[in-house]
């Protein structure tokens, strides 16, 4: 039987860590990487929107932003966006991307050095995941660590100096870092984002 | 994949401790009434053209060149055409031009010393030290003039600070300085080495290739694997770097490149783009060293996805081996990092009093902005935006 070429899927993100997330996920359900927007933030990806469900009919979209605080869950936020259409898949994070690697709790206390035991248990539950592993970096026993992610005294951010770096490591690290299914079983958006994105690809391949 | 970080490579850290500048006091200095700013482990120097980021910068390598072999106070001033020519234009009358540095401990975060000159001219036009003093760990160690500079006045044409048999006390603060490098590499000189024949230490890269040469083969093949991974992330198809010499003996640098044949090809440093050639200078500078590094735009010629990672490559570099950065940018991708401190960008804002450096911390708006959702380029492009940018539009109309 001849195989027809993997589809390539665009994607849209919001930042430097959700890119290296998105990229891992793709893989991950064997899908092709095509080009990846990286945006600052939410409002640019909502405003561009339109734009990107028109480019759908070309190729798969797979565009994920980060619910925040600005819905009290995922369906209520996507109401308030232009509907998807059946090539673009817009997912919503909750709260933000960070819940999704935090799912993984085993690997994450591993690579950040502290004890399992401090991961909380419901990723989706937490009000500022990005915060909280930052909160978590602090405990490590690695200098390395904390150095890199916690923000320094006065810096007046809300990260540190390699924080990106350092998750995108963690995230793209096949062999002992992040694992998709894993964090799936923990977070229900994950899980939920995963799912579809495997349905959109099977259909596109066939 | 142009989303991945450069690696830096993994090394056991030098036991020897290190040292960056904590703090910087300038009277007088070029376009610098007055600057009093602290500094972190990376600066990053932000300004419209010609705010003085340059000479900014240009402090740093003058301490350097007070320390260096071959240096001292006397060259240094001259390298610089004379007092009158680093005086403020904005000083009145003839007062005396002021540096002064901290030298910190990044072990401890503790100032470690303190370093102030003090100066001015003849009426030969000599530049002649008003004051030379050095501070160790709270303690003056030395306070110029001292009776003997007051007997001989001729002894205030040389800092206690460059000469071996004065400087014994403080010698640590004249290699901190003497560590100091700078780097603005121009890849036409680096393609062109006899353009600058006989330069020594050039910071725009005449002697790059000289450079990498004489580091010992063992390390040099090392940090070459290290680069090549990092380039790599710009530059997909290198596969391999090494140095060779021709049969001039002069040497050059070659690139394997997988992307057009099976085996791959060779190719020399004339052939490499002006992006490849500046991030090799970048990452080789990062290595070579642990003092402060200056880098002048170091975004130049490169895809703005790689220029995004290097305030994150330069916070590894710097924990891993201490190495301060102190950056000039224009760059957005390099200010919208969200993990540079407020502290760590000092913004330039030229006057009639001369240009003004302050940190971004000390804008009270900028929290609610980037509260807000803003990033710090959107923050501070317009602080630094030229007041009339958009009349160069209008060129070529009269």
């Amino acid at each position: 039987m001849a195989t027809r070429p993997t589809p390539h899927f665009s994607g849209v993100v919001e930042g430097i860590v959700d890119e290296a997330v998105v990229r891992r996920l793709l893989d991950h359900v064997g899908a092709g990487v095509g080009d990846i927007h990286v945006k600052n933030g939410k409002p640019q990806i909502v405003t561009s929107l339109p734009g990107f469900i028109a480019a759908a009919k070309y190729s798969p979209w797979l565009v994920v932003v980060d619910l925040d605080g600005d819905a009290p869950c995922a369906p209520a936020f996507l109401r308030t966006l232009p509907a998807a259409v059946p090539g673009l898949l817009l997912r919503v994070a909750v709260r933000e991307i960070e819940a999704w690697i935090l799912g993984d709790r085993e690997r994450i206390a591993e690579f950040l050095g502290i004890s399992i035991g401090h991961i909380p248990r419901d990723p989706d539950s937490i009000a500022d995941p990005k915060e909280t592993l930052v909160a978590l970096a602090r405990r490590s026993r690695r200098k390395d660590i904390r150095e890199d992610i916690v923000p320094r005294i006065g810096s007046g951010r809300r990260v540190g100096p390699a924080y990106g770096s350092r998750v995108i490591e963690f995230v793209r690290d096949t062999a002992d870092g992040w694992r998709p299914d894993r964090a799936a079983g923990d977070s229900v958006s994950l899980a939920r984002c995963l799912a579809a994105l495997r349905a959109i690809h099977r259909r596109a391949v066939k | 994949m142009p989303s991945s970080v450069p690696r830096m490579p993994t090394q056991k850290p030098r036991s020897r401790p290190t040292y960056r500048f904590g703090h910087i006091y300038l009277e007088n200095w070029r376009n610098f009434t007055q600057v009093d700013v602290s500094l972190q482990r990376r600066v990053f120097l932000v300004g419209p053209n010609a705010a003085g980021k340059s000479n900014f910068l240009d402090v740093f390598r003058f301490l350097h060149d007070l320390a260096a072999v071959g240096g001292g106070f006397q060259q240094a001033v001259r390298d610089r055409n004379g007092v009158s020519r680093l005086r403020s234009l904005a000083a009145r009358r003839y007062p005396d031009i002021v540096v002064r540095v901290s030298v910190t401990s990044n072990g401890s975060n503790e100032v470690e010393w303190e370093y102030e000159l003090r100066f001015t001219q003849d009426n030969r036009q000599r530049p002649m030290i008003r004051r030379e003093r050095v501070v160790k760990g709270g303690r003056e160690l030395l306070v110029r003039p001292l009776p003997d500079d007051e007997r001989d006045p001729e002894r205030l044409t040389q800092t206690y600070l460059e000469q071996v048999n004065t400087n014994r006390d403080f010698r640590e603060v004249s290699e901190v300085f003497a560590s100091v490098r700078y780097l603005h590499l121009v890849p036409q000189l680096v393609r062109d080495p006899e353009r600058s024949v006989g330069r020594r230490n050039d910071p725009y890269g005449g002697d790059f290739l000289e450079q990498v040469a004489s580091i010992q083969e063992k390390t040099q093949r090392a940090r070459f694997r290290r680069i090549v991974e990092a380039l790599r992330v710009a530059v997909p198809q290198l596969s391999e770097l090494d140095l060779y010499r021709d049969a001039r003996g002069a040497p050059h640098l070659r690139g394997k490149y997988e992307h057009w044949r099976a085996m791959g090809a060779w190719q020399t440093e004339d052939q490499f783009s002006d992006g490849t050639l500046r991030l090799l200078g970048l990452l080789w500078a990062s290595l070579d060293g642990s003092g402060p590094l200056l880098l002048e735009e170091p975004e130049l010629s490169l895809h703005p996805e790689v220029v995004r990672f290097f305030p994150q490559l330069m916070a590894r570099v710097q924990r891993r081996y201490g190495r301060q950065f102190i950056v000039s940018t224009h760059s957005t991708d390099i200010l919208r990092d969200d993990g540079i401190g407020l502290d760590e960008v000092l913004v330039l804002t030229p006057g009639a009093e001369g240009t003004v450096v302050r940190p971004a911390s000390t804008f009270i708006e900028i929290k609610d902005l980037l509260n807000g959702g803003s990033t710090l380029a959107d923050v501070l492009i317009p602080k630094t935006r030229p007041r009339n940018a958009e009349q160069l539009s209008l060129f070529g109309e009269t």
